[in-house]
């Protein structure tokens, strides 16, 4: 009897008679590129005779047959690296973990292939392919698992890329240089530099490191500078320096902890009584949870699907009374339905924030304002996952409550003073979204599709007592909401909506005009 | 008071005027009720027209002072806090603030018996900006125009010095107090006596790493302004302590017995020096050089008590002094944060810049968007390959 371990061989000419879906797994499992030829070259490297390569075909004819029939049981008996001269075996050995579990050589399969992806994913490696080998003779029904890694020459890498920044609320172009594998660890250094379009700009420098002290989640860390200036809209400039710390990241949770030291300054002196009185230095010591689940078939066209979000902030985990104590939860909805023709599919969304400060005299006291929510600007209501942050039709931190900037008297300026916009404590937004395919070929092609939407949004404060004068009649009285048109087209670096929006209810001093409205967004 | 209990005061004085209003309509009501309800009562028919008059004059005053009130109670529900403010840092050492840059104001306002409120910002330490008056929507920051006080004149809401500013002798004084005193007041605060004071004065409401790292950053920057570097250290402290031993001899002479600097009217220079002998002596420690200094001269010390105890431990007890040595209507006289032409060329710069920058940002997008569109359908493949999972 062959011993069922050999050689799952995927180089074997003329596979007519192999079984498709089990080769396909064969070649899976070995990886983008080098087949490895390991059994026959463990041969004394005698030229292959036809009657070799016939006697071979047999064997693998016979063990395919076998494996279709019934399970196979193999029991894996060592796990060998090869071509690891950097990065440490155990690195590698806690990546393929799940080989060894296997009991039956389909099992074995599928986890091989688990396992080459897993090393894939750690983002070392220039090739990796595994093989299955016999074991030793005088234990049958073993085989072992040899590994072979090909590690990156050039550990150095750039990339640019564009992104949404949650906390920015606009999209920005990223530049990051990346050094792999410095340690041997699996550790991935990178420093990066952004600039967002609203003159913000962020220098950090992070790492990564795929296991820490054996716990199963990645571990992350990234100390940044970063530079906001939000002069013309709320009169303040905020910079912060700041160390944050992933602690748990799997596909569903997220635990990221950040201490950072924030500055809110005013270069112009023209910032309305409430900005005025939060300017100065911060420490900010939070925790933040995210639990994620999207089943969306597309972050950028959705078609098909649901997904929720919900973000939970603590703010003041420090034993000093004087950190910066605050509350904030976040909430997010999408459900997209197919409609079945012309690959339409309507979108509705709900999200909804609210932010307090806790501690002594919360009630009185006021939440710090980047803490806070502020709605408008050129995102696209669709594709910004997480809390209520943009309306169509509606600039950048252009609702909501609002206070009268500092009086100058200027002989050329006009008699109407300019409003900061101070943000609310407590903000939601909804919408709906159809989109459809255009009739044209050429659009389709290249995925450009037009969409009508609604949607409509409100803030309001709470803190310093202002909680006292809100009600549910007020709130939904000075709902805004709008409507509108648009084409959608998807570029390689983000989603460009050019949309004709129709404000149908704003508030007095609200930022917002009827007319064509072009959004970015990135997934 | 803070801002948070001075708003408290304000929405309880809101309700009860609410309910003033109404008490009055009711108690006019009844006025105008009365003389009806006893159409008969009376047979002495001249005094009841009379009492007719003198009730109708009642109803008429108690109607408009409704009205009036009524309206006050509007416009600062409307306009919040059209009080004047005065946010300066947070007090300590048994100072209404702490922070010997906002003490010279406070005194000015307090001489000038102007009412207001006191608001405090403790995140700030190192802002020239504070102490800050406001009022509405009016500002005057530290900053500009050469402080506070001076603006506070300049802007015509309160100035004590209008007889003065011609005697040549108030310059000179001016001048000795802010440049040589103000000098060794820094020195004293951040180098002579190592900023053991400062904690309480700057860093009372700020986490430890910032209050740390902001208190090099000041004691840096108090030496690079005073010209201390290692090599001047001793010879600029004994200038300072020399300058400053001579103007308290000079003020000492000067001042004599008498009640203020200036006859017996209170000026800015009299807030000024007042301030800073409160903070020598309240502020620094028993070691302090200069304080040592100060205490030589016992008329200055009995000045500033006597100061101190007229106007800022009486006027805190009494609610509303006389308004006066301020004019009813404000001539703001522009408080131009740039000068004309500046101004003129700068927006003309930020027009040119952000067309530049849109039509960077246009060509750009076209760029992308012709190479995405003419490029095919390859975003389209991801996303029927997203469907088919």
């Amino acid at each position: 009897m062959a011993n069922p371990a050999e050689k799952p061989d995927p180089n074997l000419s003329t596979p007519k008679i192999e079984p498709e879906d089990e080769r396909e797994e064969l070649e899976d499992m070995n990886g983008d590129e080098e087949e490895e030829e390991e059994y026959e070259e463990e041969d004394d490297g005698k030229p292959q005779t036809r009657e070799d390569a016939i006697a071979s075909r047999i064997q693998a004819e016979s063990l395919f047959r076998r494996m279709r029939a019934a399970p196979v049981p193999v029991r894996v008996h060592d796990v060998i690296v090869k071509g690891n001269e950097k990065t440490k075996d155990h690195v590698i050995e806690a990546e393929v973990d799940v080989v060894r579990q296997a009991t039956t050589l389909q099992e074995l399969l599928k986890a091989s292939k688990v396992a080459n992806f897993n090393l894939q994913a750690l983002d070392i490696f220039d090739s990796v392919s595994i093989t299955l080998d016999s074991g030793p003779p005088e234990l049958p029904g073993t085989t072992n698992v040899v590994i072979h890694v090909v590690e990156s020459k050039s550990p150095i890498t750039g990339q640019i890329g564009t992104f949404t920044k949650a906390e920015a609320r606009s999209s920005s172009l990223e530049g990051s240089l990346k050094y792999k594998n410095i340690f041997g660890y699996g550790d991935i250094w990178d420093g990066s530099l952004a600039y967002g379009c609203d003159h913000s700009a962020e220098v950090g420098l992070g790492m990564y490191l795929p296991r820490f002290r054996g716990r199963p989640t990645p571990f992350t860390s990234r100390v940044y500078l970063s530079n906001q200036d939000w002069l013309k809209f709320s009169s303040y400039k905020e910079r912060a320096l700041g160390l944050s710390f992933g602690l748990i990241a799997s596909k569903y949770h997220e635990l990221v902890y950040t201490t950072a030291w924030r500055n809110l300054i005013d270069p112009s002196k023209m910032a309305s009584s409430s900005i005025r009185r939060q300017l100065g230095h911060n420490l900010v010591s939070a925790l933040k949870y995210t639990f994620k689940f999207d089943q969306r078939n597309s972050s950028l066209r959705p078609t098909r699907g649901y997904s929720f979000i919900s973000t939970s902030q603590i703010g003041g985990l420090a034993p000093d009374s004087r950190v910066l104590r605050f509350l904030r939860q976040e909430v997010d909805l999408r459900y997209a339905v197919p409609l079945g023709f012309y690959r339409a599919a309507l979108n509705f969304g709900v999200s909804g924030g609210i932010t307090f400060p806790w501690g002594s005299g919360y009630k009185s006291r006021a939440s710090y304002v980047p803490e806070r929510f502020f709605l408008g600007g050129n995102l696209s209501p669709v594709c910004s996952l997480g809390g209520p942050s943009a309306l169509w039709g509606f600039k950048t931190r252009g609702l909501g409550p609002s206070e009268r900037r500092r009086e100058v008297q200027d002989d050329e300026s006009s008699d109407t003073h300019e409003r900061d916009f101070v943000g609310g404590d407590v903000a939601v937004t909804a919408f709906a979204d159809l989109s459809f395919d255009f009739p044209l070929k050429w659009f389709r092609d290249r995925g450009i599709h037009g969409h009508v939407f609604a949607c409509a949004g409100n803030m309001a404060e709470l803190s310093e007592n202002k909680y006292r004068k809100l009600t549910a009649p007020k709130l939904l009285e000075t709902f805004r909401s709008s409507i509108g048109a648009g084409i959608v087209v998807p570029t390689s670096l983000f989603r460009m909506e050019l949309n004709y929006c129709h404000i149908l209810k704003k508030q007095e001093h609200d930022r917002a005009k009827s007319g064509l409205f072009v959004t970015f967004s990135t997934s | 008071m803070d801002l948070v209990t001075g708003q408290e005061v304000l929405d309880e004085k809101r309700s009860e005027d609410d309910h003033n209003i109404s008490s009055w309509f009711t108690s006019t009501k009844n006025l105008s009720e009365k003389p009806l309800a006893k159409p008969s009562s009376s047979t002495k028919r001249p005094a009841s027209s009379s009492m007719n008059l003198l009730e109708d004059l009642f109803f008429f005053f108690f109607l408009t002072r409704a009205l009036i009130t009524h309206t006050n109670a509007i416009m600062e529900g409307d306009q919040e806090t059209e009080v004047y403010t005065l946010v300066a840092r947070k007090p300590s050492f048994d100072l209404p603030t702490a922070c010997p840059n906002c003490l010279p104001a406070y005194i000015y306002l307090k001489l000038a018996q102007l009412p207001f409120e006191l608001a405090f910002n403790s995140t700030f330490p190192d802002s020239d900006e504070l102490p800050y008056f406001e009022n509405g929507t009016y500002v005057a920051y530290n900053n500009e125009d050469g402080g506070v006080i001076e603006k506070l004149k300049k802007d015509g809401i309160v100035n004590l010095d209008v007889p003065l500013q011609t005697l040549p002798e108030y310059l000179s004084l001016k001048a000795l107090i802010v440049s040589w005193l103000g000098e060794a007041l820094t020195y004293e605060i951040w180098v002579g006596t190592e900023g053991i004071s400062t904690s309480k004065i700057y860093y009372s409401d700020l986490p430890w790493v910032i209050s740390k790292a902001l208190f090099y950053k000041q004691t840096y920057m108090a030496k690079n302004r005073l010209g201390i570097t290692k090599e001047t250290a001793e010879q600029r402290e004994k200038q300072i302590y020399k300058r400053a031993s001579e103007a308290y001899e000079a003020l000492s002479t000067r001042l004599g017995e008498q009640k203020f600097l200036f006859e017996d009217r209170p000026s800015s220079l009299d807030a000024f020096l007042l301030s800073h002998i409160l903070f020598i002596i309240q502020a620094l420690p028993e070691t302090s050089a200069l304080r040592c200094k100060l205490l030589e001269h016992s008329n200055l010390v009995r000045y500033a008590e006597k100061l101190k105890a007229e106007f800022l431990e009486a006027s805190s007890s009494s609610p509303s002094p006389p308004l006066h040595s301020f004019p009813s209507s404000f001539s703001r006289k522009g408080s131009k944060p740039k000068s004309k032409p500046k101004v003129e060329k700068t927006a003309e710069e930020k027009k040119f810049k952000k067309r530049a920058r849109f039509f960077l940002a246009a060509q750009f997008l076209a760029v992308v968007m012709y190479l995405s569109v003419m490029g095919g359908g390859s975003s389209d493949e991801l996303e029927y390959e997203d469907e088919d999972d």
